[in-house]
C-alpha cells in the first residue's frame, strides 16, 4: 500500500506511530431486515490509506453500492465497526454524521445529481452549503474546483446545457469542494461514452496524483485498470484482487 | 478524540437563496399556488377596510337631531276598546326631569280628543271668519324647548299662565296663516268649539314635532279645564350627545316610580351600535369567505409543496449527502411555503386595499384604513404558508438519503 502524505488530515488527531488510514472497516455486516433478511454485506474487512485509489468491481446486486452507503455515512452497519479518518463512526449521532458527510467525503454519482435549476456555479457551490462557509469563499472555490476539472469557461451555464462527459465533471468539482477526505463514486462512467469515459478517468489520474483518496465502484474493466488497487465484491464478501 | 461534534451550519442569507431559487425555479407555479392566499388575505382586507370606512360614514352622518331625543309614552294595556294606559304621565316634567344628568329641556303634551272646529272672534276681521278642524294640544312650559320650537311672533306661555290656568293658546304658524292672524297686539281670541283662547304667540318651527306647526297649543291647565285633557300622552326631552341612552334608563323612574315599567321610552341607537349592526349583516359573510379562500389557500399550498418534495426527492438525497442534516432540508421546504404565504399576503394585501379605496371611491366616502391591516396581512399570509409547509417538510425530512438518492436520479 502506497503511503502518500495528505495535506488535508493535517488538522487531523494522527497516531504517533504513523499515518491514519482514511477508512477502516472491521467485520462489517449489513443486513436489511426484509422476509427473507438480506446479507448485504457479510464480514466485510477494508483499509483504505490516504492518497489510494481502489476499485470495487463485482456483479450487480453484489453489494457494491451498500458498501459505498456505508462508507460515505449515508447508511449505518448493522454489525463491526467503521472508522473513517480514525474517527468510530458508530459513536456520531445523525446530525454529527451529516457533519462529518459534509466534511469528509465526496460523492460522483451516476446519474450526476446536478439541479437544473441552478447555474453550474451554483451547483458546485452547494457542496460548502452545510458547512457554514461564506458565500463569497464557496464561490471562489467553486470556480477553482471548475477550471480543476476544465471547466472554468462553464461557470453561468445550465446544467441542461452541457454533455453528460461535462455534466459529471461539475458534479466531481462539486466533490472536491469541501476538499473531502475520500471521494466516493457509484459507476460514474456508466452514462458517458468512451470519449468521456476517457476525459473522466484523466482527471481520476489528476486528482490521485494530487493526492486524494478515491474509491470507484465500476462494472467496467477498463476503468478499475486505471485504479492502482482493485477489490472484488461478490456476494457481500470483499476480496483484495491480485 | 474528545473533540466537540461538528455539527451542519446553514446560514440564514443562504438560507434565503436556496429559498428563492426553489420558489422561482417554477414561477408559473409559485404563482398559481399563491392565489388561494391572495385572494383569502385581500377578501380579508378588503371586508374588514370597507366596513370600517363605511362605519365612519355612519358615524360622520349621524343625526344629531335625533341622537338627542328621548320620548316617553305610556304603554297600553289589554286590547281593543278595553285598551288603557298601563301607567300615568304626570305633568311637572320639567321638575322631574331637568335635574337628571344630561337632560337640557323636557316638556310634556297631549291631544284634545274632540276639541270641536277652530274659529276666530267674528267681531275682529269679519272678512276672515273661517271654521276649521284644527288638531289642538295641552303642554307644559317646557315643552317649547323640547321640540327646540321656536316663536315667531309673541310668545310662549310660562308658569304664571299654567298657575293661573289662564286661556291663551300659542297657534302654529300655518294656522295663523289660514285665519289671516298675523298681529297679537289687539290679543286676538279663537273660539275652540265654545271655549275661547286668547293668542299670545305664532310658533314658527318645532323640529321635533314638526305637526304642532299646524296645530293650537294651549297649557296643560287650560287643557284640563276646558277641552277635557287629563294626562299628557308624551313627554319629548332634549339630551346632551352622547347622554340619550342614559336618559332613557333613567326617565321612567323619574316621571312615575311606581309604573315605571308602564311606560314605552324611545330613544336613538347609539351610533357605535349602528356600526355594529352594518358590521355584523354583510361583512361576516365576506369574514367567512375570506378565511374558507385561505384555508383553501393554505391546502393549495401544502398540496404543491408536497409535489414539490416528491419531484425533488433526488434533490434531497443530493442535500444530505452534501451535508445537510434533516431539519435543513425541513428549513428549506417551510420557508419556501412560507416565502409563497408571504408574496401571496402582500399581494392579497394590496389587492384588498386597492378594493377598498375603489368601493370608497364610488360612494364618495372617505377610506379609512387601520395601519395594523395592510402590516398584519403578510404576516397572516406568510403564517399560512408556513402552517401549510409543515407537513410536506416533516416528509421531506424524514426521507433516507440512500432512498431519496436512488429514487430521484
Ligand atoms: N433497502 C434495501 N432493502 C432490502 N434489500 C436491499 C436494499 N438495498 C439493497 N438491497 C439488496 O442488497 C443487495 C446489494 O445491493 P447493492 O448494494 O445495490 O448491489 P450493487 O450495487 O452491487 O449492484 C441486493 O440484493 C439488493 O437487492
Ligand atoms: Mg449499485
Amino acid at each position: 500500500m502506497s503511503v502518500v502524505a495528505d495535506p488535508d488530515l493535517g488538522e487531523e488527531p494522527r497516531e504517533p506511530a504513523g499515518v491514519v488510514p482514511v477508512v477502516v472497516l472491521d467485520d462489517v455486516w449489513r443486513v436489511f431486515p426484509t422476509d427473507p433478511p438480506v446479507e448485504a454485506l457479510r464480514a466485510v474487512h477494508l483499509r483504505v490509506d490516504p492518497g489510494e485509489y481502489v476499485a470495487i468491481i463485482g456483479p450487480s446486486g453484489s453489494g457494491k453500492s451498500t458498501l459505498l452507503n456505508v462508507l460515505g455515512l449515508l447508511d449505518r452497519p448493522t454489525g463491526g465497526t467503521y472508522q473513517l479518518d480514525g474517527i468510530d463512526t458508530a459513536a456520531l449521532g445523525d446530525r454529527a454524521r451529516a457533519a462529518e458527510r459534509g466534511r469528509r467525503i465526496g460523492f460522483v454519482f451516476q446519474s450526476f445529481h446536478l439541479l437544473s435549476y441552478r447555474s453550474v456555479e451554483e451547483n458546485v457551490m452547494l457542496s460548502e452549503l452545510y458547512l457554514g462557509t461564506s458565500r463569497r469563499d464557496r464561490r471562489c472555490r467553486a470556480v477553482e474546483a471548475l477550471e480543476r476539472v476544465g471547466l472554468g469557461h462553464r461557470l453561468g451555464f445550465s446544467p441542461i446545457r452541457l454533455s453528460g462527459g461535462e455534466r459529471q465533471r461539475v458534479a466531481i468539482a462539486r466533490a472536491l469542494l469541501g476538499e473531502p477526505s475520500l471521494l466516493l463514486c457509484d459507476e460514474p462512467t456508466g452514462n458517458l461514452d468512451s470519449a468521456n469515459t476517457a476525459a473522466v478517468l484523466d482527471l481520476f489520474d489528476d486528482l490521485r496524483a494530487q493526492g486524494l483518496t478515491i474509491l470507484v465502484i465500476t462494472h467496467d474493466t477498463e476503468v478499475a485498470a486505471r485504479a492502482q488497487r482493485r477489490v472484488r465484491m461478490v456476494d457481500g464478501q470483499l476480496a483484495e484482487v491480485a | 478524540m474528545g473533540a466537540a461534534r461538528p455539527r451542519p451550519r446553514l446560514r440564514f442569507a443562504d438560507l434565503l437563496d436556496e429559498t428563492l431559487a426553489g420558489v422561482f425555479a417554477r414561477p408559473a407555479r409559485a404563482a398559481l399556488t399563491t392565489l388561494g392566499t391572495v385572494l383569502g388575505i385581500a377578501s380579508l382586507v378588503a371586508t374588514l377596510g370597507i366596513s370600517r370606512t363605511a362605519g365612519g360614514q355612519i358615524v360622520g352622518r349621524f343625526d344629531e337631531l335625533a341622537a338627542t331625543q328621548v320620548t316617553v309614552s305610556a304603554r297600553t294595556a289589554g286590547s281593543g276598546s278595553s285598551s288603557r294606559a298601563a301607567a300615568t304621565l304626570p305633568w311637572d316634567v320639567e321638575l322631574r326631569l331637568d335635574r337628571l344628568n344630561g337632560v337640557v329641556a323636557s316638556g310634556a303634551v297631549a291631544e284634545a280628543s274632540n276639541p270641536g272646529s277652530l274659529r276666530t272672534v267674528p267681531l275682529i276681521d269679519p272678512q276672515n271668519v273661517t271654521e276649521r278642524l284644527v288638531p289642538v294640544f295641552a303642554g307644559s312650559v317646557g315643552l317649547l324647548d323640547a321640540v327646540r320650537g321656536r316663536i315667531a311672533t309673541g310668545r310662549w306661555f310660562d308658569a304664571g299662565h299654567v298657575e293661573r290656568r289662564d286661556r291663551v293658546a300659542v297657534i302654529g304658524a300655518d294656522v295663523a296663516d289660514q285665519f289671516g292672524i298675523d298681529r297679537l297686539d289687539r290679543q286676538p281670541g279663537v273660539f275652540i268649539g265654545d271655549e275661547i283662547f286668547t293668542v299670545i304667540g305664532i310658533l314658527d318651527a318645532a323640529p321635533r314635532d314638526t305637526g304642532l306647526v299646524q296645530s293650537v297649543i294651549v297649557p296643560f291647565t287650560a287643557g284640563q279645564d276646558r277641552l277635557g285633557i287629563t294626562r299628557p300622552d308624551r313627554v319629548v326631552v332634549e339630551t346632551v350627545i352622547g347622554a340619550a341612552r342614559l336618559v332613557a334608563e333613567q326617565a321612567p323612574v323619574a316621571l312615575n316610580p311606581n309604573a315605571a315599567e308602564g311606560l314605552k321610552v324611545t330613544a336613538p341607537r347609539d351610533p357605535a351600535r349602528t356600526k355594529d349592526a352594518v358590521q355584523d349583516d354583510v361583512n361576516q359573510l365576506f369574514l367567512l369567505l375570506g378565511l374558507i379562500s385561505l384555508v383553501v389557500g393554505a391546502i393549495g399550498i401544502a398540496n404543491v409543496t408536497l409535489v414539490t418534495v416528491m419531484e425533488r426527492t433526488g434533490e434531497i438525497g443530493l442535500r444530505r449527502a452534501l451535508g445537510a442534516s434533516r431539519r435543513h432540508i425541513a428549513l428549506q421546504f417551510l420557508a419556501e411555503s412560507t416565502a409563497m404565504g408571504l408574496v401571496g399576503g402582500i399581494i392579497g394585501a394590496t389587492v384588498g386595499i386597492i378594493t377598498i379605496v375603489g368601493v370608497a371611491g364610488s360612494r364618495e366616502w372617505t377610506p379609512v384604513l387601520d395601519l395594523w391591516l395592510p402590516l398584519a396581512a403578510p404576516f397572516a399570509g406568510a403564517v399560512v404558508g408556513l402552517v401549510a409547509g409543515l407537513y410536506p417538510s416533516v416528509r421531506a425530512a424524514r426521507m433516507e438519503p440512500v432512498d431519496a438518492l436512488r429514487a430521484g436520479t
